[in-house]
């Protein structure tokens, strides 16, 4: 068994790794004499919902703060004596409790919604500085609340929309919901949804993402100094979470809007131990197409739905469990000529146990699955392909949290399978069926993490992360040459480990706080990835194809630095960041001339192997309170590779190189009624082949390209605003019109560009631009009761 | 990537879709040679033309390269010297056959480029005709070829398209990958050269002329870079570049030993 190590860091060796795990070990040898805890649970006053990195202060003697984890849960230890807690969180209410820390205590607290703006003001001042204290970099939270108000294609308002209007984030292309960070491709985002993965988090071709708001209670994007607990990606880690559901009393919210439905309904399962949520979404854009007095147009289908469920119960005050899962699905389909369909399926079980005040566990069972088929109805070519992606993840995470450390370590075992494709034909079909041989891998990971307040002034946050990834057995594995024929097949049984990498990812972030609102902050992180996905689209396509890493694709590897200034103005009104990065690529992924990646048992004769580069510059400016809010965040970057065989060997612009990038956001909450928005991005256009010279061939017009990536798309520019109307309070029942228009400018942004002889002039060549959209208004209604 | 197009065609009822002309910022190269070379195995005037690129914003008209030195060796010793009967153009009466490799040197402007292709053997085009597709309620007349896929190999094709004596602009290049030992109906979709899609129309009385050539895997390659690269530009799909040649010395275009059948119908 060939153990491929990368000890080439820096040249850093393995034993520097040992002697840094061994080395914050030691700081947990801390003598409990006269020493207590104080943990507990945060939750919302009115849902029984946990709440998600609020703030816990401990005053007395001396002063310590925590925020609650991904479950509401914290945990503190103090000298005995007597304190003051204080307890706050954004848009609440803070609680202010004095205690005597004489023995352990527990204390579970419940925070009330603040309601009007002017609570809100208030409220906030209490959570003070947290961006600018934590050693944490590169991490973007995004606020559900706002995300009601800023205006979006066809008013449905989108997660993943709104985080690339955050710095370092570039849209996959305009309406799209594929993202890049930092310069990662789009398959280098790991998005997850209860933990379990997202393979496709786009519907309707990307128009649309699979994550409904309401059914969304919190949502973190880390584009660098990725916590050691996240792997397996190489760009970002966006960690969605659901809504556990009100555990006080059932509510049922809803929508109706221009392209789709939703209805959200929740409730206590036993009061205050245990609730659900259940909330569902469907297009009907096909009802329009079946107005359609056309048979073949009103045959046609073209929709998605999506499910979100969770159910928790608190067993005791030790155990707690929880049960989640999403299901969503596309339809496309023109009548008597294709088919298409695709969706992801995702089930977590979990179990929170509270060995101790200072233990925190929680153990996590994982199924998810991505899938599609495509039908081709035609008589001489009709044929059904399907193809799959399935994981099976366990994952055992604890957190240890100690006077000035919370330690966290855990491991993760994850099983995927992948069907590449599976072709079913007719008798009469002219395709021949085909079943492309499946490829089993075993993606396992050991890591252990310390969020260390060394003084008032430093924060670390360390650790390392062992990555094992084994390519399983059954199957035949092929090595190519580099024309691409094949030199050696191997045959491997079942269950043999056929190809094995390890990868240690060492993760470091420190902050050094000047005062309590200055602080600079550095961080280094290594990220692999051995799933990858082929595809020569622009944005995601339901029919991506994943592969392994293998005997021939080695797994990519990310290395990035990153410096950054933080700063806070006016009692936390508004926030300032400045930071820059520096990212090292490798084992990066491109095509061949005329790759054919679609049913090809032989895709990774296909495959070039390269490195790239990253860098940039990203400022962020935002004004978090008051009646006008929003942020303004521009980006200058730079995203390269390099590959032998392209561009003769020389570093070329990625696709998604945009230089500049801007976004700014407004809300105005005019009156308790009516609140505007408004978002602006512009952006340099992406890097693309121009041509540089033409000839014919064949009696046709063919184009001569030079430097690969040398031209330039025309830049995006678009403006979007939106009003939204609450309706007057008639007690339980609430709601609010949303309207919204999208590209208001009408701005003719680039989609692609087509070359060809000018129909005019046919000795002049002309370049066409394709442009998507207009000015698109909408309207979307919404309650609650 | 026809997928794609239809999934295009579906946002385009939703969304107002809109096109305009551009200008971009790019380099006009110094002039490349291309040399396109073809031994049929019909015997007639074998062609093979070199031409030079031009820059983009140039004047359609390409330049001819005249006095080189063209020759063709085959695997069965035969020596076949091509002279120039027009500029640029250079001949030679013969006919290929299939399984020989057939060997290109050419020196033209003090370069030399060689090239080499073996011709398979030929699949029969046992007949071409028009069939109606319906799309969104428009009915539409498309030619096809049909033929019968020897099981036996592996096959590439590529078809031309002429609708009254008009080349159609799209690359047809197909291989038997998924479809080995079929009997198959091969559907060309008509492009003109200008841009309304009305204009794409096959209509009753219209002549079609398919040409079918059964070509090897490099010149398989060639046509499906170029095919996948058409109609789309940049943003869209695969990143162009130039199509892999089988000519050294970085020439563009390719030398292809394939054969060569024909057959016409007039639309009903």
């Amino acid at each position: 068994m060939y153990i491929w190590f990368q000890s080439d860091l820096a040249g850093m060796p393995i034993k520097f790794y040992v002697s840094i795990i061994l080395f914050f070990f030691s700081f947990q040898v801390v003598s409990a004499q006269n020493k207590y805890n104080l943990s507990g649970t945060i939750r919302d006053a009115n849902t029984g919902e946990t709440l998600i990195g609020a703030t816990v202060k401990l005053s007395g003697k001396t002063t310590v703060a925590t925020s609650t984890n991904a479950y509401g849960y914290y945990a503190l230890t103090q000298p005995e004596g007597d304190y003051t807690v204080i307890i706050s969180y954004a848009g609440y209410i803070s609680a202010t409790k004095a205690i005597s820390l004489n023995k352990d205590i527990k204390l579970n607290e419940e925070l009330k919604t603040a309601n009007d703006l002017e609570e809100v003001t208030v409220s906030a001042k209490n959570r003070k500085n947290e961006n600018v204290k934590s050693a944490q970099m590169g991490l973007e939270r995004v606020d559900m609340k706002s995300l009601n108000s800023i205006p979006v294609l066809l008013g449905e308002k989108d997660i993943l929309k709104t985080i690339q209007l955050l710095p370092g984030v570039k849209s996959g292309g305009e309406g799209n919901t594929g993202f890049y960070v930092r310069g990662g491709a789009a398959d280098q985002n790991l998005i997850i949804l209860d933990e379990a993965v997202v393979y496709n988090s786009s519907h309707l071709l990307g128009f649309f993402s699979t994550f409904n708001a309401d059914a969304i209670k919190d949502v973190s994007l880390y584009k660098g100094g990725m916590p050691a607990q996240y792997g397996g990606r190489l760009s970002s880690v966006l960690d969605v979470k659901m809504d556990d559901g009100n555990n006080k009393e059932f509510k049922f919210q809803g929508g109706i809007g221009l392209i789709a439905s939703r209805l959200k309904a929740e409730g206590p399962i036993v009061k205050d131990k245990g609730s659900f949520m259940v909330s569902f979404r469907r297009t009907y854009i096909d009802l329009f197409l079946k107005a359609s007095p056309d048979s073949s147009v009103n045959g046609s289908t073209l929709n998605f739905y999506d499910i979100n469920a969770k159910a928790n119960y608190k067993i005791d005050d030790k155990n707690t469990i929880y049960l989640s899962g999403y299901f969503g699905k596309d339809n496309i389909g023109v009548k008597d000529l294709f088919e298409n369909n695709w969706g992801n399926v995702t089930t977590t079980l979990r179990l929170n146990h509270i060995f101790s005040d200072r233990l925190f566990s929680n153990t996590s069972l994982i199924y998810n699955n991505y899938n599609y088929t495509v039908r081709l109805l035609n008589d001489v070519t009709n044929f059904k392909a399907t193809s799959l992606v399935r994981d099976f993840n366990f994952k055992q995470d604890f957190q240890y949290f100690s006077n000035k450390h919370t330690l966290r370590f855990g491991l993760n075992a994850t099983h995927h399978r992948i069907s590449p494709i599976d072709i079913t034909t007719t008798q009469e079909s002219q395709v021949n069926p085909l079943t492309q041989e499946k490829r089993y891998g075993l993606e396992s990971a050991v890591y252990v993490s310390d969020e260390w307040a060394a003084t008032e002034k430093l924060n670390f946050l360390y650790g390392v992360r062992v990555a094992a990834f084994s390519l399983l057995g059954p199957g035949n594995f092929s090595t190519y040459d580099a024309a691409g024929n094949i030199t050696s097949t191997e045959n491997v049984e079942s269950g043999k480990f056929y190809k094995n990498y390890l990868n240690l990812e060492p993760r470091f972030s420190v902050s050094y706080l000047f005062n309590e609102e200055n602080s600079v902050k550095a961080s280094y992180n290594r990220n692999t990835q051995n799933i990858h996905i082929l595809t020569n689209a622009t944005s995601s396509s339901p029919t991506d194809q994943y592969v392994l890493s293998s005997n021939n694709i080695k797994p990519e590897i990310a290395d990035q630095v990153a410096i950054g200034y933080f700063k806070n103005l006016e009692d936390n009104n508004y926030e300032f960041s400045g930071e820059v990065y520096y990212k090292w690529l490798q084992n990066q992924i491109d095509y061949k001339n005329a790759a054919q990646l679609l049913a090809n048992s032989n895709i990774e004769s296909e495959l070039l192997y390269g490195s790239g580069r990253a860098y940039g510059l990203e400022l962020f400016f935002k004004k978090k309170f008051g009646k006008l809010n929003g942020w303004v965040g521009y980006t200058l970057s730079r995203t390269e590779r390099k590959f032998a065989e392209l561009n003769n060997g020389n570093y070329f612009p990625a696709r998604q190189d945009r230089t500049h990038d801007v976004s700014l956001v407004g809300i105005y909450n005019m009156s308790k009624r009516w609140t505007f928005s408004s978002s602006f991005i512009y952006s340099t256009g992406n890097a693309v082949t121009f041509p540089a010279g033409i000839y014919t061939i064949g009696g046709q017009t063919a184009y001569y390209y030079t430097e690969r990536n040398a031209g330039r798309m025309p830049y995006n520019m678009r403006l979007d605003v939106s009003a939204t109307l609450e309706g007057k309070n008639k007690g339980k029942y609430q709601s609010s019109w949303n309207f919204g228009i999208y590209n208001v400018l009408a701005r003719k942004n680039p989609y692609s560009i087509e070359f060809k002889t000018d129909p005019t002039n046919t000795s002049r060549t002309v370049a066409e631009q394709t442009s998507l959209f207009g000015l698109i208004p909408s309207v979307t209604w919404n309650f609650k009761f | 990537m026809k997928k794609l197009f239809i999934y295009l065609s579906f946002l385009g009822l939703l969304f107002t879709s809109c096109k305009k002309i551009i200008t971009i910022d790019t380099d006009n190269a110094p002039p490349q040679i291309v040399i396109e070379g073809k031994i049929t195995d019909r015997l007639t005037t074998q062609q093979i033309k070199i031409t030079k690129t031009i820059g983009y914003s140039d004047a359609l008209v390409f330049p001819t390269v005249s006095g080189a030195s063209v020759k063709v060796t085959d695997s069965r010793g035969n020596n076949y010297i091509f002279s120039e009967t027009a500029p640029g153009i250079y001949t030679n009466r013969m006919r290929g056959v299939s399984g020989v490799t057939y060997n290109l040197d050419v020196t033209a402007e003090g370069k030399n480029y060689t090239a080499s292709s073996k011709m398979p053997n030929n699949v029969k085009l046992d007949s071409i005709g028009i069939i109606v597709n319906s799309f969104f309620g428009n009915e539409r007349k498309t030619a096809a070829a049909y033929l019968v896929d020897p099981i036996g190999e592996t096959n590439f094709y590529h078809f031309n398209l002429y609708v009254n004596d008009y080349l159609s602009q799209r690359f047809y290049v197909s291989n038997d990958r998924l479809t080995n030992g079929n009997q198959l109906r091969i559907q060309l979709f008509f492009k003109s050269n200008n841009n309304n899609n009305d204009s794409d129309e096959l209509n009753s009385n219209d002549k079609v002329r398919v040409e079918m050539e059964c070509i090897d895997s490099n010149i398989f390659d060639y046509w499906y870079a170029l095919s996948e690269q058409s109609g789309r530009g940049p943003n869209q799909g695969t990143t162009p570049a130039n199509p892999t040649s089988n000519i050294s010395n970085n020439a563009l275009g390719y030398f292809s030993a394939h054969t060569y059948q024909t057959l016409s119908i007039v639309v009903p």
